[in-house]
């Protein structure tokens, strides 16, 4: 058994201290997901926080059939999909949106020669099925067997979702680099 | 291995997952193809980005969040039996409907289908299976149900809240309307009649 499904074995005795060391070992990858999906702090801080409160309430329903981070994950891409829900924004299909960069922020972002916040930016214009697949991919370093147990798909639609997810946030890119220089 | 299916495991040679035969053929299918060269640096590139960047989570203060409200619930789960039991009573329910509405529904495809299984825009909008759920239902109930009902959603949600949906292959219309229409977490079903 490895620390985190021992930690999450003690949680569901109602083990406080393990609660705690469990939320110390997943806190930060578990919120810088939450949050390349929610794009606000005080959100993402609340989403952290009850997913936190239901891996206190549901513990003992794990069943050892993927590893603790994955569970967890799950709960997680659930919670945020519930918000989106509440805020009927959230566009579920799967098709793949034709999307121009027009953001107007672009330019004094490639001034700044910022790579991070170009990325940031594109990750952004995904939709956020594209987006959190390419988030455990990179952030996380998951397989696609992985994240498709924290998504709750089959692994091939997650084979789907990453190759155009990756296609478009290319294409974002090299957008903004053609844009830097001008002709 | 084609191409398409080299693309696609581009992602897992960048963040170092891919593994045996399959990391094998990948990596040699880089190594004679400039433009998967240039891909593949492109995606480690980004991933390398976004590792990068510094992530200001709650943490110690939200420890203290968490504890203070963790003080005021038990560490306790609904057994596993109550879920078991109710999908139990739940199918048999479903059984009994599935048995009044033979005959009485026909379902149409909503217009043509891509190999993945989605309908396209242009589907005829008469033949749709519509859907909207209670504004209490979770996404873990509403994805159980769809899983249970044998359809996925190809569009949605409207301004109002409504999915179309489409049945996968090797279910009948009688049987997603039995399941959907007695659920609890399904607020309007509009289902197409013959």
């Amino acid at each position: 058994m490895d620390a985190h499904a021992q930690l999450l074995t003690q949680v569901a005795h109602g083990d406080k201290q393990a609660l705690a060391a469990l939320y110390r070992a997943l806190e930060k990858p578990v919120y810088r997901f939450i949050h390349s999906r929610l794009n606000d702090p005080f959100e993402s801080s609340d989403v952290l926080h009850d997913v936190f409160m239901e891996v206190w309430r549901s513990a003992s329903r794990f069943e050892g059939r993927s590893k603790v981070q994955t569970w967890i994950f799950g709960i997680a891409y659930r919670k945020v999909i519930d918000l989106h829900r509440k805020r009927v924004q959230q566009d579920v299909t799967d098709d793949i949106p034709e999307q121009e960069d027009d953001s107007p922020d672009a330019a004094t972002c490639l001034a700044a020669g910022q790579e991070a916040e170009h990325v940031r930016h594109c990750l952004g214009t995904l939709k956020d099925d594209h987006r959190s697949a390419i988030s455990l991919a990179f952030y996380e370093d998951m397989t696609y067997a992985e994240i498709a147990e924290v998504q709750g798909v089959p692994e091939g639609t997650i084979k789907t979702r990453v190759f155009h997810a990756k296609k478009l946030l290319l294409r974002c890119l090299s957008g903004r680099i053609d844009r830097r220089v001008p002709a | 291995m084609n191409r398409q299916q080299i693309e696609t495991l581009l992602p897992l040679l960048a963040n170092g997952t891919l593994e045996g035969a399959e990391r094998d053929e990948v990596e040699a299918a880089v190594a004679e193809d400039a433009d998967l060269r240039a891909e593949l640096e492109a995606l480690r590139a980004i991933r390398t980005t976004m590792q990068s960047e510094e992530t200001y989570s709650p943490g110690e203060m939200g420890l203290a969040r968490l504890m203070r409200d963790v003080g005021e619930q038990p560490a306790s789960a609904e057994p596993a039996m109550k879920t078991v039991i109710r999908t139990r009573i739940w199918q048999a329910v479903a059984a009994v409907l599935l048995v009044m509405v033979v005959g009485q529904y026909a379902f149409q495809m909503p217009g043509d289908t891509t190999e993945d299984g989605y309908s396209l825009a242009s589907g005829d909008e008469a033949g749709r299976v519509s859907i909207a759920f209670v504004p209490d239902a979770t996404e873990e109930q509403i994805r159980s149900l769809l899983l249970q009902a044998g359809v996925e959603i190809v569009a949605g949600p409207s301004a109002i809240g409504f999915y179309d949906l489409q049945l996968l292959e090797g279910v009948t219309p009688e049987q997603v309307y039995g399941i959907l229409d007695n659920s609890e977490i399904v607020d309007t079903l509009n289902f197409p009649e013959d």
